[in-house]
């Protein structure tokens, strides 16, 4: 627990959109193999913390460090061949292309072809409902089927860190758990770390630690058993003073 | 009351006046170039109002002068008087022009350009070529008024006064802002009150006829054309090459332009360049320069000429000490100034063409309003009320369909089932007849035209109100002066209740975005509706101006009587300024009440936690 | 049937220029209208190195060389052109972006005729002269070369598309380029791809309409272009299937048209009619997606 490494450090990390400052001085970090959420309601900031990490949206202040170097503002393209992958907000689906295209793509930084034939093979073993549409379309998948297939996607390039950004947005709770549930199974088998940026308090089901993010900034964390007893404090945030007002 | 004239204006408008004078003083070969180069000019100027404010691209403008040239050679040709040639080449020049604009109203602006491209070589192949319509024979004859180069040339620079002096019209009238919003957030100019295709067309028969004025100008100069090769594709693009390197938008940049891409050629014979010992035939340069220019300003100088100008006078107004003090808005929140409450209870006089009946009950009554995108139900059969002088929460978790129902009731989602307003049915009225009805809102992600200072937006949002005609807008004519007067004075009560008086000349987009926000309210209240939607009004504002926002609203309901829906994220803004709340999830509403209790809900807790409720599974949205 | 041949062979020169455009506008969501000059551009290089001897080296390349000689400047310039003019463009609305191609297209188009004349240019044809009667129609050899061209194009698209990483990638930019980013690929390679193919292929298309128009002066390529654009966007500017079935049907609308419609420009006419009903009746083109442009 103590002394590891970070794998991912995000320091005093400022940034917005032109007018809007929307980060103010937001600190958290992944240790390798651990899974780490980040949550907060809309508008909190979570999205634009991703967004920044992967060089999307200009740094303002402040450092994101992979490794213990410096990556602040290196765009996704390095970032992936770093051995971090992303499971975009929305699920980034390449809708016109095929389900087999798109798990292709997601091995794009991979050379040897070999290597590219077993991810794909995995992928395919983990996720049976994904063989069987392989030729089809992605845009014509059903919100469920693409959030796998962003998931499967990222998985290709066999990466130590996985961002996944609002998977739940879309998804009903019981699809959410089995998204969630492909996670930590990832997670425990192959040890890779996931960054669970999330609204949905399911999130804290599989966390290791939590940060909680209210207007761009980290207002509470946890660790270990206390993750669970965020729940309470999370309502608060998302529901303000009056939800824990007892009905009249 | 005469606003004061910053000293570079004034320094420009000298300028301009000794150089006109000046020039009426050359030889009379050169004045008949000069001719010339002011029937480009005006088309390069006519051209800039499709590009600057429609936002459209048009490659045939070239093939618009030779419409209105050979137009007016046609009439002037059979006898007719010489006015009437003009009239001709200025209608002629629009209907073509309008017709090139037609796909404007199914497609986006690339294909569009493409269509006026192919117009051009159709032009130019097949239109140009033929005996009747070029007038091959016939002869437009000099009135007398206008036999000395000297006249026609004064005649030409009345000419371009006139288009300057429409041009002006156009952006301070609700035409001018009509074309901005459909350029800059089109679907959403509806709820204004604007159709949006009728704008597109005008903005095309505005510029065709000021191209046709053009051509009917260079029918009157040469009195004759024999060949097509000023209407050819080459001129349409030097025409864009001429806006752009203007700068679009800036007359003075596109006539300082215009000067140079036609009139130096002519009149600099070379262009030596000190020094080096290089001299250039000015003829065959300064073609290459300007394409050269061209795309040297799209890449690095989007303003254009007119850009220098601007930067150069505000160089020299900060100089003579009348700089624009000040640039920094404060960040404290705007408040509204005393008295301005009661004044702004004038905004809600405003006619309503319908007579309706003031319910008793529910002023906006919707039922089993289903809508449905595709095999995805985006909301299921809600039924919910909005009474007459309540504020109405609407809450639910990210995607259960908030902001469908906004849309759906300012028609700009398709529904299926009953949205009653005032008694009167909403589904299939189109969008821009709401406002007429007395319902307005705001958008998530600002509706509003960031190019514009405030006092223009806010205007913008009252063109239902207008009550006169574009065109008529344009020339002055009727009530159009008073009607202005009486937008503007509601604008300033407007702005004065919400505290933005002192913005109100700021460009939208540079206001800190809370304030951008509130303009937002201020324009749909200035609109003088019975009913206000407002979509995620306190999106990226922070937890005080979120609080002042629900102050706000209640303000808003208790001076002004109004109606408010408000579709909200931040729960606690909710919880002080609502009345009666509504949860949605996944299309449906799961709860309603009073804030206190919905919010106490286990059920609705667990939505927004993402758990899941008594009724989750189903497919994904 | 004479002319339904002669418009196809015309159709194919067309084609090479609209697949380039396609291929530009995939890769970049920018509409490219330079591409008849890049195109006349290299080839004129071609053919007064022919002429005159390339400077310093003294040697006078071979006919067939113009062919190598304008699909390699039109690459370079094509490379040139992205990297200076198009990249600081591509966050911008797309009006800008065909704008910037109309000046690069009219500076090409006056700079030829600065630095090689307004006379028409002798032009030889670089594959020789045999002919072949096919269905009635007599094709010079630039035709049947033409025809050859673009029917080898077409294969090699398709087998890019579908069978290498690369085109791949090209696919994904099209799709969503920050997903494209997302996922390792660097965009900035495509958008280069994309812009030195299509200079290759204009190069290709100008050294084979030259001759077969009996020469080129400055701006006829743009003309061509503009057909080319045309079946674009009747094809779908976003199929590169349909950029090659839509020139082609340009080609035979126009030898049919111009064949039986005596009047001047008739053909241009028609062009104007088709374009327009594709765009009010199926915006998108035959092939292409919805949701492009």
């Amino acid at each position: 627990m103590s002394g590891a490494e970070s794998l991912l450090r995000v320091d005093g990390l400022c940034s917005g959109y032109g007018a809007l400052q929307v980060l103010f001085e937001v600190s958290f970090d992944v240790r390798p193999g651990e899974v780490v959420a980040l949550m907060g309601s809309n508008g909190a900031g979570k999205t634009t913390a991703l967004k920044t990490i992967t060089g999307q949206l200009k740094v303002l202040r402040g450092t994101v460090h992979l490794d213990g170097d410096d990556v602040s503002g290196a765009p996704a393209e390095q970032l992936v061949r770093r051995g971090v992958a992303m499971v975009p907000e929305g699920r980034g689906m390449l809708r016109d292309l095929t389900v087999a295209q798109n798990l292709e793509l997601g091995a794009y930084v991979v050379n040897d072809r070999a290597v590219v034939a077993q991810a794909l093979d995995r992928a395919y073993t983990a996720f049976p409902i994904l063989a069987e549409r392989r030729e089809q379309k992605a845009g014509t998948l059903s919100g469920g089927q693409q959030q796998m297939l962003s998931v499967a996607r990222a998985l290709m390039s066999g990466p130590r860190l996985l961002l996944v950004d609002e998977a739940s947005l879309g998804l009903s709770p019981v699809m959410t758990e089995t998204v969630f549930d492909l996670l930590a199974e990832t997670n425990r088998k192959d040890g890779v770390a996931v960054l669970l940026v999330e609204q949905s308090v399911l999130a804290l089901d599989l966390a290791d630690r939590a940060f909680v993010l209210e207007k761009g900034q980290v207002v509470d964390r946890a660790e270990g058993a206390a993750v669970r007893a965020m729940q309470g404090r999370l309502r608060e945030a998302y529901l303000g003073r009056a939800s824990t007002v007892s009905a009249r | 009351m005469l606003r004061e004239v910053p000293p570079s204006r004034a320094a420009g408008a000298a300028a301009i006046a000794l150089v006109v004078a000046w020039s009426c003083t050359l030889s009379p070969v050169r004045l008949s170039v000069l001719v010339g180069v002011a029937a480009t000019a005006i088309a390069a100027l006519g051209l800039d109002i499709l590009v600057a404010r429609s936002g459209q691209l048009s490659l045939a403008h070239a093939a618009f002068l030779g419409v209105g040239a050979f137009t007016a050679l046609n009439v002037g040709g059979h006898g007719g008087p010489w006015p009437l040639a003009l009239a001709a080449a200025v209608g002629a020049g629009a209907i073509a022009a309008t017709l090139s604009g037609l796909p404007s109203l199914r497609i986006r602006g690339l294909q569009v350009a493409i269509t006026t491209l192919a117009f051009q070589v159709a032009a130019e192949n097949f239109l140009f070529t033929r005996q009747d319509f070029t007038a091959a024979n016939q002869v437009l004859e000099r009135p007398a008024l206008l036999d000395t180069d000297l006249r026609l040339y004064v005649f030409a620079l009345g000419c371009v006064a006139a288009v300057l002096i429409v041009r002006r019209r156009l952006a301070v009238t609700a035409a001018g802002r009509s074309f901005l919003a459909v350029r800059d957030v089109e679907a959403r100019a509806q709820c204004f009150g604007i159709e949006t295709g009728r704008t597109k067309l005008l903005a095309y028969a505005l510029s065709g006829a000021i191209v046709g004025l053009a051509g009917g100008l260079l029918a009157l100069k040469e009195g004759s054309i024999s060949a097509k090769d000023p209407f050819v594709l080459l001129e349409s693009l030097q025409l864009v090459a001429i806006v752009v390197v203007g700068g679009a938008g800036s007359a003075a940049g596109i006539l300082t332009a215009a000067v140079v891409v036609k009139g130096l050629p002519q009149f600099v014979g070379h262009i030596s360049i000190p020094l080096t010992g290089i001299d250039l035939d000015a003829v065959r340069i300064v073609p290459i320069a300007s394409a050269a220019l061209l795309v040297v300003a799209v890449v690095a100088q989007p303003e254009g000429i007119g850009g220098v100008y601007r930067s150069v006078g505000r160089v020299l107004d900060r100089l003579l000490g009348r700089g624009t003090a000040g640039r920094s808005v404060p960040r404290a929140q705007p408040t509204a100034t005393p008295g301005a409450a009661e004044q702004a209870t004038a905004l809600r006089g405003v006619p309503r063409g319908l007579s309706l009946e003031m319910p008793v009950r529910a002023l906006l009554e919707t039922r089993e309003v289903t809508v449905q995108y595709g095999g995805v139900v985006a909301l299921d059969a809600v039924s919910l009320e909005g009474r007459l002088g309540e504020v109405v929460g609407l809450i639910g978790a990210n995607g259960s369909g908030k902001s469908t129902f906004v849309n759906s009731v300012s028609g700009l989602a398709p529904v299926t089932g009953a949205i009653r307003f005032r008694g009167v049915e909403l589904v299939r009225r189109p969008p821009s007849r709401l406002s007429a009805l007395g319902v307005a809102r705001t958008f998530q992600d600002m509706g509003l035209v960031r190019a514009e200072t405030v006092k223009e937006n806010v205007l913008l949002a009252q063109t239902w109100l207008c009550n006169y005609g574009r065109l008529a807008g344009i020339l002055a004519l009727g009530s159009t002066v008073t009607r202005e007067r009486e937008l503007r004075r509601r604008a300033d009560m407007a702005l004065q209740l919400f505290g933005l008086d002192h913005v109100a000349d700021e460009r939208l987009g540079e206001l800190p975005y809370g304030t951008m926000r509130i303009v937002e309210i201020a324009s749909a209240v200035a609109a003088g509706p019975d009913l206000l939607l407002l979509d995620e009004a306190s999106a990226g504002l922070g937890p005080e101006e979120s609080h002042a926002l629900a102050d706000r609203f209640l303000a808003l309901r208790n001076e002004l009587g109004l109606t408010l829906v408000v579709i909200e994220h931040h729960v606690p803004l909710i919880a002080r300024a609502c009345d009666h709340v509504y949860c949605l999830e996944s299309g449906a509403l799961i709860a309603e009440g009073a804030p206190g209790e919905v919010i106490a809900q286990p059920a609705v807790i667990q939505s927004f936690l993402g758990r899941s409720t008594a009724a989750s599974g189903g497919p994904a949205r | 049937m004479a002319q339904v041949v002669t418009g196809l062979a015309a159709g194919a020169a067309y084609a090479l220029v609209a697949v380039g455009v396609v291929l530009i506008f995939k890769g970049t969501k920018a509409l490219s209208v330079a591409q008849g000059e890049i195109g006349a551009f290299g080839y004129f290089f071609g053919l007064r190195w022919s002429a005159r001897g390339v400077p310093g080296l003294g040697w006078h390349p071979p006919l067939f060389a113009d062919l190598v000689i304008a699909a390699v400047v039109g690459a370079l310039l094509g490379l040139v052109i992205e990297q200076l003019i198009m990249r600081p463009l591509v966050q911008r609305p797309p009006l800008d972006g065909l704008i910037a191609t109309l000046g690069v297209a009219l500076f090409l188009a006056l700079l030829e005729k600065e630095i090689f004349g307004t006379a028409t240019q002798f032009a030889p044809s670089p594959v020789g002269k045999w002919r072949v009667v096919v269905l009635g129609a007599t094709l010079t050899a630039e035709r049947i070369v033409a025809l050859g061209l673009a029917a080898v194009v077409a294969g090699a698209i398709y087998l890019f598309f579908t069978r290498t990483k690369f085109g791949l990638a090209v696919l994904a930019t099209t799709g969503d380029p920050t997903v494209a980013r997302l996922l390792g690929v660097k965009v900035t390679q495509v958008y280069r791809f994309v812009w030195i193919t299509a200079g290759a292929l204009s190069g290709l298309a100008a050294a084979l309409l030259g001759p077969a128009f009996g020469g080129l002066t400055p701006f006829d390529m743009t003309k061509f272009a503009l057909r080319a654009l045309a079946g674009a966007v009747i094809g779908g500017l976003d199929s590169v299937w349909g950029a090659i079935i839509g020139s082609l049907l340009i080609g035979v609308l126009e030898a049919v048209v111009g064949g039986q419609v005596g009047a001047r420009g008739a053909a241009n006419v028609a062009v104007l009619a088709l374009v327009i009903a594709t765009l009010v009746v199926r915006p998108q083109g035959l092939l292409g997606t919805s949701g492009a442009a």
